[in-house]
């Protein structure tokens, strides 16, 4: 497959490569350091590379020949092993390859007084955890345990430590922890997020608004996302919120994310999608748990919830979604209290529990008194409904202002 | 050739435990947009005061005509 390199050939595209890294040094050109680095793209020049030293086995002696390359072997020839690896598809050597030359590579970093660099850093950043990713896909598939992930993690986070102190090389902290937040959620180990989050909160020598928009929108995503699982459902709203008004417009897949997560959020302090909405982003799942909220629809909800319950539960917002019962009860309620000040104001704001009952029975949900009794006061105590339960009467005295309080924007009561 | 057949399905139970099925995809690095907050279409989806009197829809009538036909049983 790979094209017959000559060894005058081969000598010629190494050479080229060590003189481009060196000149992108000395120039402090970081677009093109980064491009020279980045061991899992398809860059001519590092496809042709690839295929000059798999002709050219001792890249050893091209360092020796001069000061001018041997102050980057400890970077390069790892680095080649990686790249040469990778073209082979032998991942995990190509990721552990590549794990030395990124430490290499931060060692000199670190040494850089300016932030010149940040993008060839960011692509380190970014190549070693995809690298490790298909390392892992490589050792599952031998029976081997999958740690390449957690390995790149524990990099990430030694870069992060590089960047997040004082000085000029702080603005790339995000796009490093943002890598983070992809490793530990592919990990499952969502807690580890927490120490960097701190650190990037309660910076006061740093404004958050200074880092770059692209890392904002997707700290914001991930924060977000934290904060649904933790329930915190205003500062969930206030972060996938950001993230939403700030993603580029073109990034679809982007926005479709954000709001899978942002619309339960929003469905949980009353405010819902438009239709038009579900529907340019194809995220038709939530129609029908939006129209029962509307309804006060019960069954259509519980339809809605078990329709798609896989989805839901894989995301983590299944259980978000369920608490939305009290607020379509409320909107259930509601509507029998209207129809009966329709028919007759006077009576209107005393709803027999019998009423209820009956109307969950057409909606083939089997309650009795007691449970529905238990239900309302729940309604009560939440202030999703105001007034009192007269025990005996078995009746439900409703509030003459403003019976039924909306949410606006709050989370229901716990 | 059945043992390089059985392997795909093991790779995948392995690895479908590190997942996530929302990974946000990657902004190119030096990708920039315009960074506007006023008129853009996803933020003005939302109706937050959507809890109109309206029960006239087919599910109220609907709901109507059911906890009326009950009460005449009586």
């Amino acid at each position: 497959m790979a094209a017959y390199v000559s060894m005058g050939e081969a000598h010629r595209r190494i050479t080229e490569y060590l003189n481009r890294f060196s000149d992108a040094v000395s120039y402090q050109d970081g677009k093109t350091l980064s491009r020279l680095v980045s061991v899992s793209s398809d860059a001519a020049v590092l496809v042709s590379l690839a295929e000059a030293l798999n002709t050219f086995q001792d890249a050893n002696r091209l360092f020796r020949q001069s000061e001018k390359y041997s102050q980057y072997a400890d970077i390069l020839l790892p680095m080649f092993r990686a790249l040469q690896s990778y073209r082979l598809r032998n991942l995990v050597e190509s990721y552990l390859a590549f794990e030395k030359a990124s430490n290499a590579f931060l060692q000199e970093f670190r040494n850089w007084e300016s932030a010149w660099a940040l993008e060839a850093l960011y692509v380190i950043a970014y190549e070693i955890r995809i690298l490790a990713e298909k390392a892992d896909i490589e050792l599952a598939s031998i029976g081997k345990t999958p740690e390449k992930l957690k390995g790149a993690g524990s990099f990430l986070m030694k870069v992060f430590g590089v960047l997040a102190g004082k000085g000029p090389k702080r603005v790339g902290a995000l796009y490093v922890t943002c890598q983070l937040f992809k490793v530990y959620f592919k990990l499952g180990t969502v807690h580890l997020c927490r120490s960097v989050i701190r650190s990037i909160e309660t910076a006061r020598i740093f404004d958050f608004e200074e880092f770059p928009v692209r890392d904002k929108v997707t700290y914001m995503y991930y924060t977000g996302r934290l904060e649904v699982y933790n329930e915190n459902f205003p500062a969930a709203d206030h972060k996938l919120s950001y993230a939403l008004t700030h993603c580029n417009a073109q990034k679809e897949a982007n926005i479709r994310m954000i709001l899978k997560y942002l619309i339960p959020v929003k469905l949980s302090i009353g405010i819902l999608p438009r239709q038009l909405l579900l529907d340019k982003f194809d995220l038709n799942e939530y129609s029908d748990v939006v129209l029962a909220l509307k309804r006060g629809d019960l069954r259509l909800l519980r339809h809605a919830l078990q329709e798609h319950e896989d989805r839901f539960l894989r995301a983590g917002v299944y259980l978000v979604l369920e608490k939305l019962e009290l607020q379509v009860y409320q909107r259930l309620v509601k509507k029998i209290y209207i129809m009966q000040k329709q028919k007759d104001p006077n009576k209107a704001h005393q709803i027999k529990l019998d009423v209820i009952v009956k109307a969950l029975k057409w909606l083939e949900i089997d309650m009795d008194l007691d449970e529905v009794e238990c239900i309302m006061s729940i309604l009560i105590y939440r202030n999703l409904m105001k007034g009192y339960f007269a025990h005996k009467s078995k009746v439900v005295v409703l509030s003459k202002q403003d019976p039924f309080p909306k949410l606006n924007g709050k989370p229901v009561n716990s | 050739m059945a043992t390089e057949q059985a392997k795909p399905a093991t790779e995948e139970a392995k690895v479908d435990l590190f997942e996530d099925d929302d990974e946000f995809e990657e902004f190119e690095i030096d990708q920039e947009w315009e960074d506007k907050e006023e008129g853009k279409e996803v933020t003005q989806q939302w109706e937050d005061d959507w809890d109109d009197d309206d029960v006239n829809d087919d599910f109220s009538l609907q709901l109507r005509r059911e906890l009326e036909s009950n009460t005449e049983k009586k």
